[in-house]
Order: C-alpha cells, then sequence, then structure tokens
C-alpha cells in the first residue's frame, strides 16, 4: 500500500511537472528560442559582410526564419505569440545587429541639397546660356540694320 | 483618358503636318519651325502613350525593372524638353523677326534645330545619371522625388524666357511700329497672338500644379483642367496654329474647291497669283521685299488687292 502510494504520488509530481512545463510561459520560452532560433540566425549573419547587415535584400530571409522560429516555439510550448519574451529577444537582437542603420535608409529619399541644388541649377543657367546664344547667332546672321 | 488624350493629339497633329507638307504654296520659315514643332509634339505622345500602355498599367513590368523601362523613360524626358524648347524657338524666331532685325534676311534655321531637337539632350541625361545614382526606384515611376526639376526647372526657364519675348514683341509692336507701320504691326500682332495665348496655356500646368483645391467640387474641375491641359495639348497647338490659320483654311477651301470644280477652270497657282499681287498692290508704305520672308504678309497682301479670288481669303482672320 505504501509503495503504491509512493509511486501514485511520483506519478502525481511527473504530471504536475509535465503540466507545469507545458502550459508555462516563463524562461524556459526565452531559453529555447535562444537555443534553437538565435543559433541559425547568427550563422546566416555572419555569413553576410558587416556592411551588409543594414540591407534589407540580404537580411529578410534570415530575418523572416528567426520570426518563424519563435513562432513554431511559441506554439510547442503553447504560449501566446507574440509576447514579452519574444518582445525583448527581438530588442536584444536588433540592438545588436541593426543599431547603427539609419532611420530611412531602406527607403528611397532624395540626395541632400547640397546634391541637389546644383543637379537643378546647372541645367536651368545652361538652357538660359543656351537661348542667349541662338538669339545671339541669329541676329548675328541678319546684320542689323 | 489619357490615352485618348494622347490619341486625338496624335491624330489632329498629323493631320496638320500633312496639310503642312501637302500645301507647298504654304511653306516658309515659321512654316518650318510648325512643322519641326509638330513633329516633336507626336513623337513625345507616341512615348507617352507607349509609356502609359506598356509600363504604367502593368505592374509586372514595373516589378521586373528592365532596363527597357529607364530607356523609355529616358526619351519622353526628351521629347519633353523638345516640345518646350521647340515653342521657345518658335518665339526666338518671332522676336528675331520683328524685334531685332525687322527688315531681315531669311534666318538661318541651323541654331534653331540645335536647340530644338539637340539641346533636350542635356537635360533628360542629367536627369538620368542623377537618377540612377540617387533615386533608382523602378522604372523610375516615382513622381515624389525633387529630382524631376532637373527636367522641369528648365522647361520653366524656357516658358518664361518665351514669355518675355513675346511680351517684348507686344510691346514693340504696340509703341514703336504703331506710328509708322500701322498696318503690318497689325498683322505682326496678330502672329504674336496664337504663340502669346499657347505659351501660358502650356506652362499654366506647372505653376498650378502644386495647388490643388481642398473643395470637392472645385478639386474635380481642376483634375479636368489639368488633365486637358496634360494631355490635349498636341490638339491644341494644332488647332491655334494650324486649323485656326487664316491662310491654312484659304489653301483648304481653294482645294476644295478646285476638286469641286473638278475639270472646271484651272486656277492659277498660288505661286504665281501672289506674284502678281505684289506687283498689283497699292501699299506703298513698306517695301515690297519684306513680304518675301513673312508667311502672313502674303495673307495682308491679298487682302489689299481687287483680285477676285483674294476676295475669299478675307474671309477669316489670321491667327497664326
Amino acid at each position: 500500500m505504501a509503495s503504491v502510494s509512493w509511486r501514485h504520488a511520483l506519478f502525481f509530481l511527473l504530471v504536475v511537472n509535465l503540466s507545469v512545463l507545458t502550459t508555462a510561459c516563463s524562461s524556459h520560452y526565452g531559453n529555447a528560442i535562444e537555443e534553437f532560433c538565435l543559433a541559425k540566425f547568427k550563422l546566416d549573419m555572419e555569413v553576410l559582410d558587416q556592411r551588409q547587415w543594414c540591407s534589407w535584400e540580404d537580411t529578410v530571409e534570415s530575418y523572416g526564419e528567426l520570426t518563424n522560429c519563435t513562432f513554431l516555439v511559441a506554439l510547442k510550448m503553447n504560449c501566446f505569440w507574440p509576447n514579452r519574451m519574444v518582445d525583448e529577444f527581438f530588442i536584444r537582437v536588433h540592438r545588436h545587429y541593426f543599431h547603427d542603420c539609419s532611420m530611412s535608409g531602406r527607403l528611397l529619399h532624395d540626395p541632400p541639397n547640397q546634391i541637389l541644388g546644383p543637379f537643378i541649377v546647372v541645367p536651368i543657367l545652361v538652357t538660359l546660356l543656351m537661348t542667349a546664344l541662338v538669339v545671339w547667332r541669329s541676329k548675328r546672321s541678319e546684320g542689323i540694320i | 483618358m489619357a490615352i485618348v488624350g494622347h490619341a486625338l493629339s496624335i491624330v489632329s497633329l498629323l493631320i496638320s503636318l500633312a496639310i503642312f507638307f501637302y500645301f507647298r504654296s504654304l511653306s516658309c520659315q515659321r512654316i518650318t519651325l510648325h512643322k519641326n514643332l509638330f513633329c516633336s509634339y507626336v513623337l513625345n505622345s507616341a512615348f507617352t502613350l507607349v509609356n502609359l500602355i506598356t509600363v504604367v498599367n502593368n505592374p509586372k513590368v514595373v516589378q521586373r525593372n528592365p532596363i527597357g523601362c529607364k530607356v523609355l523613360h529616358f526619351f519622353h524626358m526628351y521629347m519633353l524638353g523638345c516640345n518646350y524648347f521647340w515653342m521657345l524657338c518658335e518665339g526666338i524666331y518671332l522676336h528675331t523677326l520683328i524685334v531685332v532685325a525687322v527688315f531681315a534676311e531669311e534666318q538661318h534655321l541651323h541654331w534653331y534645330y540645335l536647340l530644338g531637337w539637340g539641346f533636350p539632350l542635356v537635360p533628360a541625361s542629367i536627369h538620368a545619371v542623377a537618377r540612377k545614382k540617387y533615386f533608382d526606384d523602378n522604372c523610375w515611376m516615382s513622381v515624389e522625388t525633387h529630382l524631376l526639376y532637373v527636367v522641369h526647372g528648365p522647361i520653366m526657364a524656357a516658358l518664361l524666357v518665351n514669355l518675355f519675348f513675346l511680351l517684348n514683341i507686344v510691346r514693340v509692336l504696340v509703341t514703336k511700329l504703331r506710328d509708322t507701320h500701322r498696318a503690318e504691326s497689325n498683322m505682326y500682332m496678330k502672329a504674336v497672338r496664337a504663340t502669346l495665348i499657347l505659351v501660358p496655356l502650356l506652362g499654366i500646368q506647372f505653376v498650378i500644379f502644386p495647388w490643388r483645391p481642398e473643395n470637392r467640387l472645385a478639386g474635380e474641375i481642376y483634375d479636368y483642367i489639368m488633365h486637358i491641359l496634360m494631355h490635349y495639348q498636341g490638339l491644341l497647338v494644332a488647332t491655334i496654329f494650324c486649323f485656326f490659320n487664316g491662310e491654312v483654311q484659304g489653301a483648304l477651301k481653294r482645294q476644295w474647291m478646285q476638286y469641286k470644280a473638278q475639270w472646271g477652270q484651272r486656277r492659277r497657282e498660288h505661286c504665281s497669283m501672289r506674284s502678281t499681287s505684289y506687283t498689283a498692290t497699292s501699299i506703298t508704305e513698306v517695301p515690297a521685299f519684306m513680304y518675301h520672308h513673312d508667311c502672313n504678309s502674303e495673307h495682308l497682301n491679298g487682302k489689299q488687292t481687287e483680285d477676285s479670288e483674294l476676295v475669299a481669303l478675307k474671309t477669316g482672320e489670321t491667327y497664326a
């Protein structure tokens, strides 16, 4: 009788532990994504040159895989996705890999005014010059009376 | 809708070109400039149509981003420049004819050809280089960039210079020539009037473009007007410079009467008719040789004679 109750207690403890494991979304989740997902992402990013880290075309695939991976682990562990741990995880990733990318660097934008200015003013001046030249030449070819 | 506008423009311009090429009697230097202007309008409308049909309405092509669509855009910008620079050539020609050297021999048109066909390559190439380096979006379709001013800036400068020239001509005609040469200052005024109407019409789209009214009704009216100004330009130009031209109308009427009469009385050629009218004219104020080199002068001459056929030319004003 004592061994049966002992076994029951052990079994009960195991079940409780397991249920804790399957329903809890505690630091286990954080560790899991660090272990499974971040490792692959690190490998992918190391393949790229550091200058390419800010280039969306080159990083979009691995970033997408990282996101997917965190989602799948969350499904497996019965966590709600997204959650605070995944947010903090991504903040750490961004801080490490994308901290010096410019805010609008991925959008197409005009060059700074120092470059844009001459690009606009020079053709206008050349136009005026050319017009003056044509007027002067057509004047000359007549011989004004 | 833009497609309709440009298609109509091409049709009317081709008709005008056919008229100018068929009636040899009409040709003179000003008409040569008109022909070049119309050619540039036809090509511009053609490129716009091709651009609209193959690139703008076709997101797959834009996504693929072939080099061909950027080349097309480059030629489109070049043709746009050609349009406005040929208008400028017309203005410079009139200015040289009237203000600078009133009793002018025939001008050499080489410099006009250079300004009209050659020079617009400069802003178009600079735009292409700048766009490639700094704003290389798919097919260069975006209009959100200030780099477009690389092309539009010189165009606006050309329009402003043109306007200045034309106003100067009007000033000279009104003040200096009025007392001494009343007859032909009126005639020149009519010649200038067409160009003076067209230049602001062509240019106003650049001025009022940024200011779309907030009011819904006014906004729609604005959209329609801008649409007409931008896409029906060729039609406007052809109408004002060709279809409203008294000489062209006279030539067409004569041709029509000729066909109607069939085997009937053969009319004298327009040229010989003109030469007889020179001798028959009763104008004494202005030297005759001036009339050799301006198209509208022939019309005026015709008005003054008693020749019965030329009486028919009295109908219709000379617009251009």
